[in-house]
């Protein structure tokens, strides 16, 4: 009978919709609705309850630790962060950056050599002396290496006698274009020299170029840094007996490990 | 010819990258072992045609036209003949170190390659040599008086590695002149035979350089020995060689790397007593430059090799 019943056709059911001039309430708020938002809130008031009752009932004299290990800044009550991970976790995190350090590092590398390629450092004294030299990267210039050119002489008097212009047989006004002298024969032969309108156009690209290549080279020591440090931080977090040696030359600390038989 | 001015070839952007460095240097970078010159290792791959296109995987629509290695496009590119003969400056966008190629068209170890219009309309190449790579090159830019070797000459180079210094000496020699690359490792020799397939003014021979008897039936003598050894042992191994291939009054150019002679004393220590123990061998000091900034602790020697001295 009740199947039958079924089988007829019955009018859909609709839900009610907020009448459009209470629209600005939102959707009408049905009775299941109502059931959560009125657990929650007495949920909320139990809580505030419980506390307030708790507050009432303190024992004065008792300690806990969280007392003095809590604080608040400025009235907001701060947890420290590290505490909401375990050991394990952070190690990961570290890890992660440890890696992403190592890319970039990496890219960095890769990024350096090419416009080394590029530029092969051919007049790069007279390109150095074109950029604007900070502070610190004059001190770097110092710090540089120069290269050094010894020509060995049989005696005494004939290296007093060395003329550099004479013996490289070129032009005294070359005599510091390292990376090619040429010789007067060649330079009687051959119009050599390109014109220098062309090549001022080409020297400001370049002096571009070597800025580029010294914030790279600057940051990559300074990833270096970073991941020296991670990988110290990582250990650290692992087994054994350390003890700290001392403070490398970037001031990182240096740590040793114990000898530990591993059975 | 040479002073021409001309457009490089454009290669489109990207065409540099084409050459297939990739694993080209690996090996010895690291610079603790010394025998393994970098590239040693890993060289191998470099060299390979067919595998010069993998760097490219990534942003695939850079650089349309297959692996033509030029400078970025299609800038404006004036060779400037060097002090030593043979080899060229390339001063355009970027300044280059460059050897006119032997072998037109191709690339050793992924290197660019420039090609110029000379007035007259000829093509000719150039090869890019990377003085961060090679000792000679880098002693070249920082201006040594001589090198000694040029066009027609002789030269027995040891420590060979993969030969791609070995490549760029023979464009400097050129058809008339001979190379003799002798280099140890198997491994590497095995791209120096690749190189001396394609150049035949360059003669392999895989042999330990401490023993030249061994190989003496290839040699003729020489003009000029360049050495690369990097071995404590590497002036006895150059004077051994001197005393059986070179020629009287005939050059010696050394690279000396100071960690793997002695690395307990200061760099110009162990370069002041090299140049002694050559003074022993009967080889005059010429120069000695080192090789900053394209690599640390490094020298090059060049010497004059007195087999008997003239009468006076």
């Amino acid at each position: 009978m009740s199947s039958l019943r079924n089988a007829v056709h019955r009018r859909n059911h609709k839900e009610r919709a907020q009448p459009r001039s209470r629209q600005r309430y939102g959707l009408l708020e049905k009775h299941k609705d109502y059931v959560l938002r009125a657990k929650d809130y007495h949920a909320k008031q139990n809580r505030l309850k419980n506390m307030r009752e708790k507050a009432y009932f303190r024992n004065p004299d008792e300690f806990y630790f969280k007392m003095i290990n809590s604080k608040t800044k400025e009235g907001v009550h701060v947890i420290e962060r590290n505490s909401a991970f375990s050991g394990d976790m952070i190690k990961l995190l570290k890890s992660q950056d440890l890696n992403y350090v190592k890319t970039q590092r990496n890219l960095g590398n890769k990024k350096i050599e090419k416009i080394q390629n590029e530029i092969h450092f051919i007049d790069s004294d007279l390109v150095q002396n074109d950029m604007e030299v900070d502070e610190e990267l004059s001190k770097e210039k110092n710090e540089l290496k120069q290269p050094q050119h010894i020509i060995f002489f049989d005696s005494k008097k004939e290296a007093k006698k060395f003329d550099p212009a004479k013996y490289f047989d070129t032009l005294p006004e070359l005599i510091n274009r390292k990376f090619n002298r040429p010789r007067i024969k060649t330079l009687e032969s051959d119009i050599m020299i390109p014109d220098d309108e062309e090549l001022q156009i080409l020297h400001q690209n370049k002096i571009l170029k070597y800025q580029d290549l010294k914030a790279r080279i600057k940051r990559q020591r300074q990833l270096e840094k970073a991941e020296q440090e991670l990988q110290t931080q990582k250990n650290l977090m692992g087994k054994g007996r350390r003890v700290k040696i001392g403070v490398d030359a970037n001031g990182l600390s240096i740590y040793r490990w114990k000898n530990d038989r591993k059975k | 010819m040479d002073s021409g001015r001309g457009f490089g070839r454009g290669g489109g952007r990207g065409g540099g990258r084409g050459g297939g460095d990739r694993g080209g240097r690996g090996g010895g970078r690291g610079g603790f072992s010394c025998i393994q010159k970098r590239g040693a290792a890993a060289g191998g791959r470099g060299t390979r045609g067919g595998r010069g296109d993998r760097g490219r995987g990534r942003g695939g629509g850079r650089g349309g036209r297959g692996g033509k290695a030029g400078v970025k496009g299609g800038s404006k590119v004036i060779i400037e003949p060097h002090r030593h003969p043979g080899v060229f400056v390339a001063r355009g966008k970027e300044d280059l170190l460059v050897t006119k190629n032997l072998v037109s068209g191709e690339s050793v170890y992924g290197e660019k390659r420039i090609s110029v219009e000379g007035p007259d309309g000829t093509k000719t190449e150039y090869r890019v040599w990377n003085p961060f790579r090679s000792k000679l090159a880098a002693g070249i830019l920082g201006g040594v008086d001589h090198i000694y070797i040029a066009p027609g000459k002789k030269v027995l180079y040891l420590g060979a590695a993969s030969g791609t210094t070995v490549s760029h000496v023979a464009d400097i020699v050129g058809p008339e002149g001979v190379v003799y690359a002798v280099e140890f490792s198997h491994r590497s020799g095995r791209d120096l035979i690749n190189v001396a397939k394609k150049r035949t003014n360059v003669i392999p021979i895989i042999e330990d350089a401490r023993h030249p008897q061994k190989y003496r039936m290839l040699m003729n003598m020489v003009d000029v020995i360049f050495a690369d050894v990097a071995q404590p042992d590497q002036a006895r191994i150059i004077a051994l060689n001197a005393h059986h291939f070179l020629k009287n009054n005939g050059n010696i150019v050394i690279s000396i790397k100071a960690n793997c002679i002695d690395s307990t004393v200061e760099a110009a220590t162990v370069f002041a007593r090299e140049v002694k123990k050559l003074q022993e061998e009967r080889i005059k000091p010429l120069e000695q430059l080192t090789l900053e900034p394209y690599e640390r602790d490094h020298a090059l020697v060049i010497g004059r090799y007195i087999r008997a001295q003239e009468d006076k």
